[in-house]
């Protein structure tokens, strides 16, 4: 069953001390899934990709990877992956195709073939002007790209990515999407994906929520979004507490996010003037919009309504 | 090994690559020997009363080769902290090659850096006429060679246990500093007062100096000022190296130094 399987984790964890980092979570991503691990900073995401790529060793449970074991046949298993990390793992002082060139010799290739993968890669990635460019002057959109391509010189067969978009503006965080998204189409590989922009994972075969170390939700993002409701109500208020109890008998369970109250509404929306002008004199705005994966984490861990009620 | 040779080259020409457009580097690689020999060497000479600086400077040929190798391998060894605060040491631990790999990587890089910056003085003291014509090759290549591997083993064994570049710059002064001075480099062992005699004699770089002397790099008399016999500082200088090279593999093949970096980057953020 592993060989089917380009990861697979049981009850995987990580203890730092008394500090559970991850606590025991299963994974079955199949050969080349689009595999997406979500969650605020400190959820547990990047020590989970660090355990996978033998980086770090396991507190406990146990791991496959490429069908090699994480404990045990650690070299296999980096044979097999490519990973990319939060920071770039490049050397500043070194041209971009001198990076290539030492990510490919590190992982065996022979001159030949890094010369053309790096050429193909740098092309792919529009980065062949930028060849004998020194990393350090590389603007931060390139020095990501730049840190992808050495990550996949060698062709894995599955490809670790740490949060790739953290740091980047908007034009660089949808270069590297379509990057990936060529990587994936041309070469078929296997992605594993850890982000907090929950937003751009919804390409994904199959996300999973992790919140403190637990895998609190998983599944195709698309359903997930569906099941979650078909509209969301979203009332800005100063008041959202009062607000709340006001409306939840009519609307079902509320969602406090600062000064934002919001509805999961799958029936048709209430007529909104109405609504609008009801709330006239307590919210400062009313609008309905429709779900995304934020809106499916932030309601998996949406606080109980009595804790809410004190926080409010 | 045998299957991480490609990488073990990689990391030997990143060093090259490195150390070639490190001009700065290369040219203080050259000064500070210089300095020592020319303006040091003629003035303790003159504090000693000697009739011409020639003697001792004669003595001084093979400490500052000696010393350039020393500043080398240590510098590019320890260029090891550095690297574990890039981005190098995130490639290093996930390419699929054994940790110890890493390390004897390392250390036969910073060797090949040293022996490089050494050959350029060899070829600056011999325009300058400091280097004798009955010098033995075959003993100053092993000289060359086993001083530099004593180096590059101290550096990795530094190296293993530090984690931040402020430490780098203290190793400088609490490392490299001290070998240099309680060596043979600048006085013969033999003439030193007992306590430092016996300092003196526990550095091994001390022996990779006296290899040095033994190649009559600026005549034979510099050979005779040599304080051991050659087999004992070939005995030394391999079990030296053996001994630091291990431990410093096992340091590195151990989780506790990729798990407090990962966990470090995982972290500063």
């Amino acid at each position: 069953m592993t060989t089917e399987l380009a990861i697979r984790a049981q009850f995987l964890t990580k203890r730092y001390g008394a500090t559970i980092a991850v606590a025991g979570i299963d994974l079955a991503i199949p050969r080349g899934g689009f595999f997406g691990l979500l969650g605020p900073n400190g959820a547990g995401k990047t020590s989970t990709i660090h355990m996978l790529s033998t980086l770090l060793r396991p507190t406990s449970g146990e791991a496959w990877v490429a069908g090699y074991a994480v404990n045990g046949q650690s070299l296999a298993v980096r044979g097999s992956i490519g990973v990319v990390f939060q920071d770039p793992a490049l050397d500043r002082s070194l041209s971009a195709a001198e990076n290539l060139r030492f990510a490919g010799r590190l992982n065996d290739l022979s001159r030949a073939e890094i010369h053309r993968r790096s050429t193909e890669l740098l092309e792919l990635f529009g980065l062949s002007e930028q060849r004998d460019v020194p990393v350090a002057s590389l603007s931060g959109g390139m020095r990501r790209a730049l840190d992808i391509a050495r990550g996949v010189i060698h062709q894995p067969r599955i490809l670790f990515l740490d949060e790739p978009t953290i740091g980047l503006d908007v034009p660089n965080r949808r270069a590297i999407w379509r990057h990936i998204a060529r990587l994936r189409a041309e070469l078929g590989m296997t992605v594993f994906l850890t982000t907090h922009y929950l937003e751009e994972a919804i390409d994904c075969d199959q996300v999973a929520f992790l919140s403190s170390g637990r895998v609190v939700r998983e599944g195709p993002p698309r359903t997930l979004v569906e099941q979650l409701c078909r509209n969301i109500l979203e009332v800005e208020t100063d008041q959202p507490a009062q607000l709340a109890e006001q409306l939840e008998p009519r609307l079902g369970a509320a969602l406090i996010e600062g000064e934002s109250l919001q509805f999961r509404c799958d029936s048709d929306p209430v007529e909104l003037g109405s609504l609008q002008a009801e709330l006239a004199s307590k919210a400062k705005a009313v609008r309905w919009r429709r779900p995304n994966l934020n809106d499916v984490f932030l309601w998996v861990n949406r606080p109980p309504a009595s804790q809410k009620r004190r926080a409010a | 090994m045998i299957a991480a040779a490609r990488p073990i080259l990689a990391v030997l020409e990143r060093e090259v690559i490195k150390l070639l457009r490190q001009r700065w580097r290369l040219l203080s690689s050259m000064v500070r020997p210089m300095l020592w020999l020319l303006v040091i060497g003629a003035g303790f000479a003159a504090t000693q009363g000697r009739s011409g600086s020639g003697n001792y400077q004669t003595f001084l040929v093979p400490g500052v080769l000696g010393m350039t190798l020393l500043f080398g391998a240590m510098l590019a060894a320890l260029s090891t902290v550095y690297d574990k605060e890039s981005g190098v040491m995130r490639m290093l631990i996930i390419a699929p090659i054994e940790r110890y790999c890493i390390a004897i990587a390392k250390a036969l890089a910073a060797m090949l850096s040293a022996l490089i910056q050494a050959l350029m003085l060899l070829v600056l003291l011999s325009a300058l006429g400091y280097v004798s014509s009955q010098l033995s090759i075959p003993l100053l290549v092993l000289g060359l060679l086993g001083t530099a591997l004593v180096c590059a083993s101290l550096g990795m064994l530094v190296a293993a246990w530090s984690r931040t570049l402020e430490n780098y710059a203290g190793m400088m002064n609490l490392v490299i500093f001290p070998v240099f001075f309680l060596s043979g480099s600048l006085y013969p062992v033999h003439q030193l007062p007992l306590p430092l005699q016996i300092v003196a004699s526990l550095n091994p770089y001390t022996y990779g100096v006296d290899l040095l002397r033994h190649a009559s790099i600026a005549g034979p008399a510099a050979a005779s000022a040599a304080d051991f016999a050659m087999g004992r500082d070939l005995i030394v200088v391999i079990g030296f190296s053996a001994a630091a090279l291990i431990v410093a593999g096992l340091r590195f093949s151990r989780d506790a130094v990729s798990e407090p970096l990962v966990h470090r980057l995982a972290q500063n953020r």
